[in-house]
């Protein structure tokens, strides 16, 4: 699975085919993907030299300067701590522990502000140190009146500007403070929720002299790092390969992809899986869920039918089934019928009178036909019901009536159901309520998010990191 | 130090005095600008908490703390406490003219004297 990928950016943390997290690429995460989102390119070159990473506790504030300690300071960093000893922060941050005995580490939690200033002015005087994290600094300026921090940070900003030293600032202070009309970058990190679940997201307020294409992007801290998530990235389909089947899992069908047979647990056969949607998720992520399954059917000597989402290009779902399982088979054991194409229907007068219970007809006649193909005689019936809604609008309770009758049939053989439906499809919740499991996706700041709700799951970050028809699930934590 | 005049330093002029009065000056000058704290950092590096050099080496260092910009600040700020300590005229100030920390200096050492 692969992304489009920029130039010289590297995979984020991915939850691999067998398992395991894989290629977090962490030490080049620090090099790259920050410095370009947070134009910390310009940090290291001058226009951004001071910065304040603020946040409530427990927001990530300290993990994230510590990376940009690690990518702007290369080996020329000091961390300035007045809140934490260096062994409680290794233990609590153990994988910047390498960061951190890379760089000196200054301990002033007893100390007063003169004697902070002049740990500032000891390092930045020789100019040997590049990057100096000062966290949290709003810890010792609470001890001094309101002149006199105004005065010590102009003090600091002054002595950074003539050093050519970076500082960066934490701060537990969310509201505005005099640094924050001193400093040229401002770093916020909240925790926020998104349907019952925590998110991470980070807010560049400010960031003189520097571009700022987007404003909030969602970052998650898994194994202690500093991860962020730029927008959702068309997966290259140029890079399709060979499919490799995914067997049974302990008598449950394979989804055709790691990630989801590890969030769902595979599918239990007579199941009804409902993925609902947000209008904003890009069609490709969707495509991610919806083929695997498919792919995976066929590749085990089984049969599928689809009934495409509404502006699916059928063409291309053709040729990236063709590239992975092979003509022959996509021909054989594949039926993809378009229930707005008129070809796809039976006769030309078909599309103008035909109801609910006719389509449910003919794809009953298709899965009788399929099913003698299919090597167990299970048939993956995956199915847009937005498809359906916007061809039986006027309709909408009988096309309930045969989608009840679908599913309830399903239940008693051993063939699988996966629909699709729209966040606000108007048949959503009596659909939902007859689903086996239940999973939603949805976008915020550009990046697509699943989790399931059937069964409860932690919130995953949807990308396209190995194979562009699978997705990589990145869970937030 | 407060409310000293030119006439009663006059009275008691020398060295000793214009020692005493530029270093007031610089901690009064530096309070302003880089507050207590910052005063005090920068002094404790510079090893000048008790005795503070002539100005020109005093200039030396702050430059390289500070560079051009930020020492002209500082050194402005002394000098506007020193001659406000004084009760002179701030001619010396005007930021139409270049300004010279040690010409400064040296004018009010003069005047101290006289």
């Amino acid at each position: 699975m692969t992304t489009r990928e920029s130039p010289g950016l590297k995979p984020l943390v991915q939850v691999d085919s067998q398992g395991g997290i894989a290629g977090s690429g962490a030490d080049d995460l620090a090099e790259t993907r920050i410095a370009a989102v947070l134009g910390l390119k310009q940090f290291t070159q001058r226009p951004v030299r001071t910065l304040l990473v603020k946040g409530l506790a427990g927001t990530g504030k300290t993990t994230i300067a510590l990376e940009i300690l690690k990518a702007a300071g290369k080996g020329k960093g000091a961390y300035i701590s007045s809140r934490v000893p260096k062994e409680l922060l290794e233990m609590q941050i153990p994988a910047m522990q390498k960061t951190l005995q890379n760089q000196e580490f200054y301990d002033i939690r007893l100390e007063d502000a003169t004697t902070a200033l002049d740990f500032v002015i000891q390092l930045t005087g020789p100019k040997k140190v590049r990057t100096i994290v000062f966290d949290s600094w709003d810890g010792l300026a609470k001890e001094l009146d309101h002149k006199e921090r105004l005065r010590a940070e102009k003090t600091m900003m002054a002595l950074a500007n003539n050093s050519g030293a970076q500082l960066v600032f934490v701060s537990e202070e969310p509201g505005a403070t005099t640094i924050d009309y001193l400093v040229d970058g401002i770093l916020e990190l909240v925790r926020v929720e998104e349907q019952d679940r925590a998110v991470r997201e980070f807010i560049i307020h400010k960031l003189r002299g520097t571009k700022i294409p987007q404003h909030k992007y969602l970052f998650t801290l898994l194994e202690g790092k500093f991860t962020f998530f730029g927008p959702y990235a068309i997966p290259d389909y140029s890079k399709v390969d060979k499919f490799v089947r995914r067997p049974d899992i302990d008598g449950s069908y394979s989804f055709g992809s790691g990630a989801l047979d590890r969030l769902f647990g595979g599918i239990i056969p007579g199941s009804t899986l409902a993925i609902e949607y947000d209008e904003n998720v890009p069609y490709p992520a969707l495509r991610t869920i919806e083929l695997p399954p498919i792919i995976n059917f066929l590749s085990m000597g089984r049969s599928a039918i689809l009934l495409p989402l509404p502006g699916a290009n059928d063409e291309r779902t053709n040729s990236i089934l063709t590239k992975t399982v092979g003509k022959s088979v996509v021909s054989d054991r594949l039926r993809i019928l378009n229930v707005v194409r008129t070809s796809d229907l039976e006769t030309t007068e078909m599309l103008k009178n035909v109801t609910p219970n006719e389509i449910h007809e003919m794809v009953t006649r298709e899965t009788t036909r399929l099913r003698e193909k299919s090597k167990d005689k299970s048939v993956l019936l995956v199915k847009s019901v937005s498809a359906l809604e916007n061809l039986f609008a006027s309709d909408l309770d009988s096309l309930l009536e045969v989608t009840s009758q679908e599913i309830i049939t399903l239940a008693q053989s051993h063939d699988a159901h996966i629909l699709f439906l729209a966040k606000d499809s108007p048949i959503r919740s009596r659909i939902l309520s007859m689903s086996s499991s239940y999973a939603k996706l949805f976008v915020r700041d550009g990046t697509v998010l699943m989790f399931g709700v059937k069964p409860h799951t932690g919130i995953y970050v949807l990308q396209h990191l190995e194979d562009p028809t699978s997705p990589s699930l990145t869970q937030m934590v | 130090m407060q409310g000293w005049s030119l006439n009663s330093l006059s009275a008691t002029s020398g060295t000793d005095d214009f020692a005493t009065t530029f270093a007031n000056a610089v901690h009064g000058g530096l309070d302003k600008v880089l507050g207590q704290s910052g005063r005090a950092a920068v002094l404790t590096h510079m090893k000048m908490t008790s005795n503070l050099p002539d100005p020109a080496e005093f200039h030396k260092k702050l430059l390289t703390l500070f560079g051009k910009e930020g020492t002209l600040s500082l050194e402005r700020a002394i000098v506007k406490d020193l001659v406000t300590r004084l009760k002179w005229a701030l001619d010396l100030l005007s930021i139409d003219g270049s300004f010279d920390f040690n010409t400064a200096m040296l004018k009010i050492k003069k005047g101290m004297k006289a």
